[in-house]
């Protein structure tokens, strides 16, 4: 649920790219020979307004030329001093009420949020990581554009840019020193989260005695005693205590709690576990069998989920299966570890208050040696882990070995997981079932959230930095904002601009609102009509598609959804992050440079 | 043979000649490229290598354009403007330029020293050297007592001291002053003459603007008077004051009757005795004449070349 699309391994991310989209790198060269040839034109345009044809394009050689000399000219110490200035500057414009803000939303926080939740640990990292993520990349945006404007304006650019500085290298000090103000910001902030989370959710039960009764064997000798603890922040475990009273309690609200003895009759509760977790699971690949039991690449569709998850119906043969590859021993001694998420879809209650019930099988994919089914009850929408006992047994009841027997010779197993009651439905996605390899260290996994966010805000500086080189604070300031709200929704905007979403373009839009039509109407014919479709067509469409190019998908670096749903934030995924955060400053400090370098300081 | 004396000829020429203008000419315009002034028109200058050179001229007369346009500051709409035989939009130049803006555009959160380090690093100057120049500096312009406090809390005066020492923080070959005596009180102002004498001695290149007369005439060897971006007068501050047709007279422990005898003298060869007394700063009354000349005959000045 947290990764709708398949993470690439890094360098054939970077390199060859997956399926439908081509590597990295390839498209990082393609945007930046396509920009390089618009700035050329545009640069070339201006030069020839301002000196005539021919002086025009001598004037633009050597400010090219210059410009890639000036490259090798720049200076480490310069750019530092810069850099310097930038955080005195972040300093003198106070971004420490920032920090104040934040601890303010934290105190508040424990208002609204309750620990008494079905998963608590989700409620709170998400929105700490997610005010901590728009506070810093609202910093970024407010610092970075303001910045270079305000040298303009207080015309202190003037003594600056008449030293031997280089216009990259203000842009670079710039960008280094706002970075390094966010970075100071975002640690802050980030180990103020983790803090605020974990003793948060701390909360200590303790076992409630009423409760106790012996288990007996068939002898009726103890082998151990049952109960439950306390209720405390609204909900209390069950435990089966062993015969030295050590027990591991029931999973409530996504932890558990460790009870051990503690004298004669009395036993100690730990604190909560598990409730910050970073599993890390090992997908296969989903392919449905159908109500007739045909193969199919989907299941069906209830409605508008179908782009995502689709369905198999309860008690037909319709099974939802898995592959998995590189099974062996090494991920369980004595089980395989899987993880099963539902989505349940009811076409009618059933019986009140009762889960739904289906069924897992492994089978190997080339004896088709297939074990007994292994019931279990479906919880919507929530991560059920199972421990497949590695002694099993066939239909028939003959005993088999799953990693001898049901993994095939090239290390692959097959999961079918079925719906078992009529009129029901189960919905499936290929990352809703995988092998849970050993868990990630929660800490590390949630340093690699944080860097996800220090990506955007980096983003963020560069564009604004940049774009401040041209135009007043405030304009910068809604450019950069209207650059991460594009970039949020960058789908859409893609969609629109390549003609997959319904309405048309931003001339029909507003065509469509005015005369309130809505966007699945057919528009009637008219000059006007076909004028507004056309200048979508040629021009806006043309252009949106352009910008679509070289906009960041900030959506898609958001990682906080892994660390709320508990998943480790694979490496892949943060090099990945680094490597564009790293291409989009690289290249619009070069932008940045042109645009400085060619403007006229003293304005 | 030719070619080769032509050749040394262009070497020594650029070696002297700091700095020249070709036609320089600057259109302020608006956004939509309308113009709205005629800041310069066509300015032929030069200025050789350890000379003080004055711009004059009423305020708005394109001064400041000038030196914008030198430093780069300003793109030029039609002529050129070299720097150390370079165009000036070249950053290089900068590493042996000094520049003290009008008004002292440094960062006010700024304390005098981090100001001065800030600009040393910019010439990308190693620590110790930064901070022997940061030393010097502070003590040549007088801001020993304030140098840890920020520019906000400085007077205009002292304002003006550290805009000058942030000038000369990397020892350039060329300075541009624009109004270096503004704001200075008068030993200030006796001290930034002194400066500029000394900057001259080193054979440093010197070029301010100012309209405080006897400020340039004190300390320039050759001045250009502008009005209203038109060069109207250019030459040697000595030969310019020098009025041809008419004798000073000047002299100690004059008797009556030589004086007497002196004024018979003039009117026998049939001069006119105008006065005898101290003479005024004439610099004023050679700019308030073409100043006012100008504006009753705007054009270019016959006799500049
Ligand atoms: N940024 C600008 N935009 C439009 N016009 C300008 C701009 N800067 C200067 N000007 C105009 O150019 C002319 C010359 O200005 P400049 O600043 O060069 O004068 P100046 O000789 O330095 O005057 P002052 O002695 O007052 O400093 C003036 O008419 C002024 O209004
Ligand atoms: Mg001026």
């Amino acid at each position: 649920m947290v990764l709708e699309q398949q993470l690439l391994p890094y360098f054939q991310w970077l390199l060859t790219g997956g399926d439908d989209q081509i590597g990295a790198l390839p498209t990082f060269a393609l945007v930046f020979l396509g920009l390089v040839m618009a700035g050329l034109a545009v640069g070339y345009a201006i030069a020839a307004a301002r000196h005539g044809l021919l002086r025009g394009g001598d004037v633009t050689y050597h400010t090219i030329v210059d410009g890639l000399r000036e490259i090798i000219d720049t200076s480490p110490r310069r750019i530092w001093a810069l850099a310097r200035l930038a955080i005195k500057e972040s300093l003198r414009r106070r971004v420490g009420v920032a920090l104040g803000v934040y601890f303010l939303i934290l105190l508040f926080a424990n208002w609204f949020l309750s620990t008494n939740h079905q998963d608590p640990a989700r409620l709170y990292l998400s929105f700490v990581l997610t005010a901590t993520t728009y506070l810093v990349i609202g910093v970024a945006v407010l610092l970075s554009a303001f910045s270079l404007p305000g040298d303009f304006k207080s015309k202190t650019i003037y003594t600056v840019v008449t030293k031997p500085v280089r216009a990259g290298e203000i842009i670079l000090g710039r960008i280094i020193g706002f970075t390094i103000v966010v970075t100071a910001l975002l640690a802050i902030m980030s180990l103020g989260s983790y803090v605020f989370v974990i003793r948060s959710l701390d909360h200590a039960h303790s076992v409630d005695a009423s409760t106790l009764e012996r288990i007996v064997d068939a002898n009726d000798s103890t082998i151990g005693q049952s109960g439950r603890t306390t209720t405390d922040a609204g909900h209390f475990h069950e435990f089966k205590l062993d015969a030295d009273g050590y027990a591991a309690t029931s999973t409530v609200n996504g932890h558990t709690h460790e009870i051990s003895p503690a004298g004669e009759n009395r036993f100690a509760v730990s604190g909560p576990h598990g409730f910050v977790r970073a599993r890390v699971p090992q997908y296969g690949k989903l392919r449905f069998i159908d109500r007739n039991g045909a193969d199919k690449d989907r299941g069906i569709s209830v409605g508008n989920e179908w782009t995502y998850r689709s369905f198999i119906d309860g008690n037909t043969p319709a099974t939802a299966i898995w592959t998995f590859d590189e099974v062996s021993p090494a991920m369980g001694q004595q089980y395989l570890p899987l993880a099963l998420i539902v989505r349940v879809f009811r076409t009618h209650k059933g019986v009140i208050g009762r889960p739904i019930a289906g069924q897992i099988q492994l089978r190997n994919p080339e004896t088709k040696a297939t074990s007994d089914p292994f019931p279990f009850d479906a919880m919507d929408q929530q991560v059920a882990e199972y421990n497949i006992n590695r002694e099993l047994t066939t239909n028939n009841g003959q005993p088999i070995d799953l990693y001898e027997d049901l993994v095939s010779k090239g290390g692959q197993v097959e999961v079918l997981v079925k719906c078992l009651e009529r009129g029901q439905y189960f919905g499936f996605a290929q990352p809703d079932c995988y092998v849970r390899l050993p868990d990630g260290s929660p800490a590390a996994s949630y340093a690699k959230v944080c860097v996800s966010i220090w990506v955007q805000a980096v983003v963020v500086i560069a564009v604004g930095v940049t774009i401040s080189t041209l135009v007043s604070g405030p304009v910068a300031l809604l450019f950069t904002a209207g650059f991460i709200i594009l970039g949020l929704w960058r789908q859409d905007f893609v969609d629109i601009a390549t003609g997959k979403s319904y309405g048309g373009g931003p001339a029909e839009s507003v065509y469509r609102i005015l005369t309130q039509a809505n966007v699945m109407v057919k528009l009637e014919e008219s000059v006007l009509t076909s004028l507004l479709v056309g200048f979508d067509r040629f021009f806006a469409k043309p252009i949106m598609w352009a910008v679509a190019q070289f906009l960041p998908d900030f959506s898609a670096y958001s990682t906080v959804e892994y660390a709320a749903e508990g998943y480790n934030v694979p490496w892949d995924r943060v090099f990945q992050d680094v490597t564009t955060c790293l291409a989009y400053v690289a290249g619009l400090a070069l932008m940045g440079y042109f645009l400085l370098r060619t403007r006229e300081v003293a304005r | 043979m030719l070619l080769l004396s032509l050749a040394t000829l262009t070497v020594t020429m650029s070696d002297e000649i700091v700095l020249q203008t070709r036609a320089l000419t600057k259109v302020y315009r608006d956004f939509w490229g309308r113009q709205k002034v005629r800041a310069l028109k066509a300015l032929d200058l030069e200025v050789q290598r350890g000379e003080v050179f004055g711009l004059l001229g009423p305020n708005g007369s394109g001064k400041t354009t000038t030196i914008k346009l030198l430093l780069g500051l300003l793109f030029p709409t039609e002529g050129e403007a070299l720097v150390f035989g370079k165009p000036a939009s070249d950053v290089g130049k900068n590493e042996r330029l000094g520049y003290l803006p009008e008004e002292s555009y440094l960062y006010r959160f700024l304390t005098a020293e981090e100001t001065l380090d800030f600009y040393g690093r910019l010439f990308d100057m190693p620590a110790d050297v930064r901070n022997q120049r940061v030393d010097e500096l502070i003590k040549l312009v007088g801001l020993e007592r304030a140098r840890k406090r920020q520019l906000q809390e400085y007077s205009k005066g002292m304002t003006r001291r550290i805009g000058l020492a942030q000038a000369l923080i990397n020892d350039p070959e060329l300075i541009l002053l624009d109004e270096p005596t503004s704001g200075l009180d008068p030993i200030g102002t006796r001290e930034m003459k002194d400066m500029i004498l000394r900057l001259k001695d080193e054979g440093k290149t010197v070029v301010m603007c100012s309209h405080l007369l006897a400020d340039v005439q004190d300390v320039c060897d050759r001045i250009a008077i502008l009005h209203q971006g038109e060069l109207k007068e250019l030459g040697r501050v000595d030969e310019l004051l020098t009025v041809a047709d008419v004798t000073q007279i000047r002299a100690r422990n004059l008797s009556a009757e030589c004086r007497s005898e002196i004024r018979e003298t003039i009117a026998r060869h049939h001069g006119e005795l105008l006065a005898m007394d101290n003479p005024t700063t004439t610099l004023e009354e050679l700019f308030l004449t073409i100043v006012r000349d100008s504006e009753a005959r705007p054009g270019r000045r016959a006799g500049v070349k």
